[in-house]
């Protein structure tokens, strides 16, 4: 037992309890004092606040790995040193490296494509599920007209909308588009990981799991729809204990595989920052061709970083062999071993 | 070309001996075809000192056992499989920093822009998962990358392997092995290669050691 709270991460899990009051206040407040929360989702909503807690207590320790928490420092400096550039750029940094991915679609557009289905799908699966759990979101039929709704957030009314018209229609089957377009990008995620033996070989048992996760909940989704239009709402209850156990597990997936880099990625916003202001700033020259080669700022971040992993490059004459360009350590390492056999030849 | 299919009870290692490297770009080339990195070629060909000699040199990762490139990576990206190879990062996970492309003591990781990710040879895995030799030591015709067991090195091939470096204080141990004459002389000492220049004199014929 000792072992085993000895390994938790304190400040992970006090973080983690924190995110989870906010969701449990958002929820409390936000559904006007449970008046509007569906207890019927309540299934999701502990599955919501599991995902909250694993979620940030991951986070939270990613972030204080050294190199990360380097990384993550030195992010937010670059960011902060000339905040209203970094500021203006933003929204063309978020539109290529998170919405848009650009970087997937230069490695191949069906990939491209694919991830952009699942992540619309997720996307717009969450915009509406998590805003329903918590109870934020609600409707309600106007007087006496059972075609007529009105969207509730919170216990403020907004947009009214017949269910016959095509705007109608795209609100209540929300979930199902998501769902065709989440079940679209699996199946050609699919089929590269069946077809391709380099995509087989690298696999990773949680790739097929995700796979297989998006499938799950898209189509006993999907079920749903056809129980209550085609069925006569038949096998309706089974079908929604079914759905609402494969999102549930989906939920608690979510803090410890692939999904994670949901999270993680974003990150990748900060290193365009610190690229540009490492770009900006003075370059490392190598200890042995004496070229530039990188900006002198990673390199002074990566030997802090390296004594905290354990690594220690240091010469005999007091410098580092990290200074050295990656083109000259691989002309030494040759070099060296060819010194070993005699010379070349 | 070498079609051999090694058994799991094979073992079969991975040698590389620079100084045999003729440049003929065939391991270039043939790693552009791995089926993990297709139309990526992720072998570095080096030419030593261009203006004053002909000498190249391939380097593959080395496959370290502790991978500086997977410690210093922030996204936590970078993971080796059950046999100890260390893995190109997981594409999901990169956020294309380069700390590893810096930090390697090999100069190994290429970071590619156009995919905003940090790509590595993987010594085929889809190839060596099968038996088969690498893309790379199947082509080279002069042996400096080589695939096979132990007991075929040491049939066919002078030297003994080594898989010991000392980049200044830092040891490292590599699943790659490479090729010296005194393996009592113990790890390769990366630093002291460079006392005696490459073509200074190739085949030691001025101070008569050889």
């Amino acid at each position: 037992m000792a072992s085993v709270t000895s390994s938790v991460d304190r400040r992970g899990v006090t973080w983690g309890l924190v995110a989870v009051a906010v969701v449990v206040a958002l929820t409390f407040i936000g559904s006007d004092r449970l008046v509007w929360f569906d207890a019927a989702l309540v299934g999701y909503l502990f599955g919501v606040v599991f995902a909250v807690f694993g979620v940030v207590y991951r986070y939270a320790v990613w972030l204080r790995r050294p190199p990360t928490a380097m990384l993550n420092k030195r992010g937010w400096d670059a960011f902060k040193a000339r905040k209203a550039r970094n500021a203006a750029a933003l929204p063309a940094l978020v539109g290529t490296h998170v919405l848009g991915q650009t970087f997937i679609y230069r490695r191949s557009k069906t990939r491209w494509l694919a991830h952009q289905l699942v992540f619309w799908g997720c996307v717009l699966a969450a915009l509406i599920t998590f805003p329903l759990t918590l109870g934020l979101l609600h409707f309600q039929s106007v007087g006496q007209q059972a075609d007529r709704y009105q969207v509730y957030v919170s216990r403020v009314g907004t947009a009214q909308f017949d269910a016959g018209t095509v705007i109608g229609w795209v609100i209540f089957h929300g979930l199902d588009i998501a769902a065709v377009l989440a079940l679209a990008g699996v199946f050609i995620f699919l089929r590269r990981r069946l077809n391709d033996p380099g995509a087989l070989a690298v696999e990773r048992g949680g790739d097929f799991l995700v796979l297989a996760g998006l499938f799950a909940v898209s189509v006993t989704g999907l079920f749903l729809t056809v129980s209550s239009m085609w069925l006569d709402g038949q096998f309706y209850s089974a079908l929604n204990t079914l759905h609402a156990l494969t999102v549930i597990l989906g939920l608690m997936y979510l803090p410890f595989g692939k999904l994670f880099h949901i999270f993680q990625r974003p990150g990748n916003l900060g290193v365009a920052y610190y690229k540009t202001a490492n770009a900006e700033g003075p370059q490392a020259v190598c200890r042995r061709c004496g070229d530039g080669f990188a900006s002198a700022q990673q390199i002074a971040d990566l030997q802090e970083v390296l004594p905290q992993m354990g690594f220690d490059y240091g010469t005999a004459d007091d410098g580092s062999y990290q200074d050295t360009c990656p083109r000259c350590r691989r002309a030494s390492v040759t070099l060296a071993q060819s010194a070993r056999v005699g010379g070349f030849g | 070309m070498k079609t051999a299919r090694y058994g799991i009870d094979d073992r079969p290692i991975f040698v590389i001996d620079q100084s045999r490297c003729i440049g003929c770009e065939a391991c270039v080339q043939a790693c552009s075809e791995c089926g993990t990195h297709r139309g990526q070629s992720l072998i570095h060909l080096e030419r030593i000192d261009r203006a004053a000699s002909t000498q190249t040199a391939p380097m593959v990762c080395m496959h370290c056992e502790d991978p500086t490139c997977a410690e210093v990576c922030p996204a936590d990206a970078i993971k080796q499989n059950e046999d100890g190879v260390v893995q190109s990062a997981l594409k999901p996970r990169c956020i294309g920093c380069s700390n590893c492309v810096l930090a390697c003591p090999f100069g190994v990781p290429k970071y590619v822009a156009d995919f905003d990710q940090m790509m590595k040879c993987d010594m085929c895995t889809d190839r060596t998962s099968e038996g088969y030799a690498p893309m790379c030591a199947s082509v080279c015709p002069s042996e400096a990358l080589w695939y096979g067991t132990p007991e075929e090195f040491h049939a066919h091939r002078r030297g003994s392997l080594v898989d010991g470096w000392l980049f200044g204080r830092q040891a490292v141990t590599t699943k790659v092995f490479a090729v010296v004459d005194d393996v009592a002389a113990g790890p390769i000492d990366v630093l002291s290669g460079e006392e005696r220049g490459w073509l200074d004199d190739p085949f030691a014929l001025e101070d008569g050691a050889r």
